[in-house]
């Protein structure tokens, strides 16, 4: 597609789905509709990669331990609880 | 109507449904295995939601408390993770509401979108194509820490229930009330906001 052939609206369209369609949570149609757009439009394929990446970053996000003495905490409130009535 | 009703609400077990019964039928003392089960998990959602460690510790406090309160009327319905989830959700909410912060920005779309087609990039940046294990390090995830603390509330919630919890869409608008289309709509929007974040961080970095 040239540059005077690119349908800017459309990309504009597109752009509100593509968490869906990386998500996979669009219909066949949709997907390929995208697919295809994506293919000859570099501001949507450079959108749909840094999304794809940002997502795949926060996922790697690691978790800080949880401090030894809030966790201790933790059990003595819990021992200290009244105990329930079994009904 | 009766039987109906009885046969949508299907009874989910995982493996968090033998000690819960345990608990239920006396075993209390039970229960702490229960907390160490999901303490860490909880309390680093907790520390992503409240920003604080004190206040962050305060919540995971609460939401043990409470869920040792209302354990009782856990009916099954659902996966025990979802059900304590919303206990920390709906806990996280009321200690916000006792506070003095201002209320969340709106995220608009046309924050994030190019309007003029002057803008739009010509091509992909290297960071997007580069394998994932050669972007990691301890300053991006630094940097992805600090970004995700800046999304406002509302937004910040389903990022970390979809992508960082790992829930579905369906899973995430019934832990917080909301309409799967509503999910969607913030994750997006979410989402957009961490990836210029991470634009600027890339930029600053060549």
């Amino acid at each position: 597609m040239t540059s005077d052939e690119h349908d800017h609206k459309h990309c504009l369209e597109m752009f509100e789905k593509l968490s869906e369609y990386i998500d996979g949570e669009l219909d066949q149609l949709t997907c390929a509709d995208i697919e295809k757009h994506i293919k000859n439009c570099v501001a949507c394929f450079s959108c749909v990669e840094t999304l794809k990446k940002t997502v795949a970053i926060c996922k790697e996000v690691k978790d800080n331990p949880i401090p030894k003495e809030f966790s201790q905490k933790l059990k003595d409130i819990i021992q200290r609880l009244p105990k329930p009535s079994v009904s | 109507m009766t039987k109906v009703k009885n046969q949508s609400r299907k009874k989910v077990k995982d493996n968090d449904s033998e000690l819960i019964q345990a608990i239920n039928s006396g075993q209390s003392d039970k229960f702490h295995d229960l907390v160490k089960r999901y303490e860490q998990k909880l309390y680093n959602f907790s520390l992503r939601m409240c920003r604080d460690p004190g206040d962050a510790e305060d919540m995971v406090q609460d939401t043990f408390l409470n869920v040792f309160r209302y354990l009782k009327d856990f009916r099954y319905e659902t996966k025990f993770k979802n059900w304590l989830y919303k206990v920390a959700a709906s806990t996280c909410i009321k200690q916000r509401r006792k506070s003095k912060f201002a209320p969340d920005r709106e995220l608009s779309l046309d924050e994030f979108r190019s309007q003029d087609e002057a803008e739009v990039p010509f091509q992909v940046p290297k960071w997007a194509l580069m394998p994932l294990d050669k972007l990691l390090n301890e300053e991006l995830s630094h940097s992805i820490h600090q970004a995700i603390l800046s999304l406002p509330e509302k937004y910040r919630v389903i990022m970390l229930l979809r992508d960082i919890e790992g829930f579905s869409t369906d899973e995430t608008a019934q832990i917080l009330n909301l309409s799967p289309s509503n999910v969607k709509v913030r994750l997006h929007r979410a989402r957009l906001y961490l990836r210029d974040k991470l634009k600027g961080y890339f930029e600053n970095d060549e």
